[in-house]
């Protein structure tokens, strides 16, 4: 079939099943995935519109004949492996182990992640140690950013984390972290916590 | 002596403290600071007998500690005086050890998340580039930060892709004169164009710079918005304040 023939099929005529074309363009995008309003523009669709496509496939994907499923970390929209194949690739792949992360990679990121935009001075107060390291270690991960500085002293950089976190930690949006504990030394509800 | 296995590692003199609090069993809204500094002294001795390196930080919060329990010792009548405009120290570390195991507490949830989303993968972008024309519906924004990072970029490139000249400049241009010229170049300009375009007729490194500043005093003044894309090519388009 001619190229032409293609071009015009694709701009005259919508294809009958726009999900399909949604689905194959996730396929190519891979890892890299796609924000919604960014898929909108390719596929000529609404917001709104995309947004129930892809839910739809989200939806189908979700059910156990698939190995593969959707998901929406920070806005960006990809297909990943199901957890059900791990041990499987363990088994066909060499290496494949986890990045782990350490914990005071995890306090760093926690504190960040809470309380952003957030000086380094922010963070070695509240950890007792100091944060240069593991923000320079963080940075190069791509799990942090800077976003410009304080208008502090001393113009401090100021950090966020970024949509590589959100991925990394299954989040869509910062609101779904899990609630920070609530101590409080101020009130006299302290017996609670005894 | 037995075969003493000490490998507990703490994130901190913080969590130290937390770590020896609940060995303690001490009620760490009413803590008894004299305990606490003991075991911590204790702690800091094993180490040092182990030949393990002390990180500073935790000298610092022994000094603290240390400090607090001779200021008890000593018979004081300033003591008063200096408590009405002196946060308590005692109260202080309490807040700061709350604070920081608020976060430590966290963590544990958010380390469940990461190992999960370890176990699922996903497979590489299937096209090598993605088109330029994306950059239409990225919204145009960015820090000042990302175009100093792409400017250096822009440096770079002109070292390797031409020798900078290394005599003395004869044309020396201030960045108000720049500025008009890149104006008088605007309308001439796409709707979109990229850093490159602006610095194709400078010669040397001081124009470089110069038309950099002309640049950011364009884009605090609105006359151009600039944004600056995955690969660190800054690109423009003329800005809201169109003159």
């Amino acid at each position: 079939m001619s190229e032409n023939i293609e071009n015009t099929a694709f701009v005259n005529e919508e294809p009958k099943n726009m999900a399909a074309v949604v689905e194959g363009l996730l396929y190519l995008l891979g890892e890299d995935g796609i924000k919604a309003e960014q898929l909108a523009l390719a596929i000529h669709k609404s917001d709104k519109e995309t947004a129930e496509i892809l839910e739809e496939i989200k939806k189908k994907y979700d059910s156990d004949e698939f190995g593969i499923e959707l998901v929406n970390y920070g806005g960006v929209w990809k297909f990943i492996t199901k957890k059900v194949v791990y041990p499987f690739a363990q088994e066909l792949f060499n290496n494949v182990k986890p990045n782990t992360l350490s914990q005071s990679a995890l306090e760093t990121l926690a504190i960040i992640a809470y309380k952003q935009p957030v000086t380094r001075v922010e963070i070695e107060e509240l950890r007792g140690v100091s944060a240069e390291t593991m923000l320079r270690r963080l940075l190069a991960r791509n799990l942090i950013k800077e976003v410009g500085r304080s208008e502090a002293p001393g113009r401090p950089i100021l950090y966020e984390v970024t949509e590589e976190f959100m991925d990394s930690f299954k989040l869509v949006d910062l609101k779904e972290l899990p609630d920070l504990p609530n101590y409080s030394t101020d009130d006299e509800n302290t017996e609670l916590f005894k | 002596m037995g075969f003493e296995v000490e490998t507990l590692k703490f994130e901190g003199p913080l969590d130290l403290m937390l770590h020896l609090i609940k060995e303690q069993e001490l009620d760490i809204f009413d803590l008894d600071m004299e305990v606490l500094t003991d075991q911590y002294i204790n702690y800091i001795r094993k180490m040092e007998k182990l030949e393990l390196e002390i990180e500073s930080e935790y000298l610092v919060e022994l000094a603290t500690l240390v400090e607090y329990k001779s200021k008890k010792l000593l018979p004081s009548k300033v003591e008063e005086l200096e408590d009405s405009y002196e946060e308590d120290p005692k109260e202080r570390l309490v807040k700061r050890l709350l604070e920081y195991q608020k976060y430590k507490e966290v963590t544990k949830e958010l380390y469940d998340s990461y190992m999960d989303r370890q176990d699922q993968y996903s497979k590489t972008l299937s096209v090598l580039e993605i088109k330029e024309e994306d950059l239409a519906y990225s919204k145009l924004e960015g820090n000042p930060y990302d175009l100093m990072k792409a400017m250096n970029r822009v440096l770079r490139r002109a070292r390797l892709t031409k020798p900078l000249e290394t005599k003395v400049t004869k044309r020396e241009i201030s960045t108000e004169d720049r500025i008009l010229e890149i104006k008088s170049k605007l309308k001439k300009l796409p709707k979109k164009f990229s850093f490159d375009t602006l610095v194709e007729d400078c010669h040397d490194l001081s124009e470089y710079v110069v038309t950099f500043l002309a640049i950011l005093d364009m884009a605090k003044e609105h006359v151009l918005v600039f944004t600056v894309d995955k690969d660190e090519n800054i690109w423009f388009s003329r800005g809201v304040k169109d003159e």
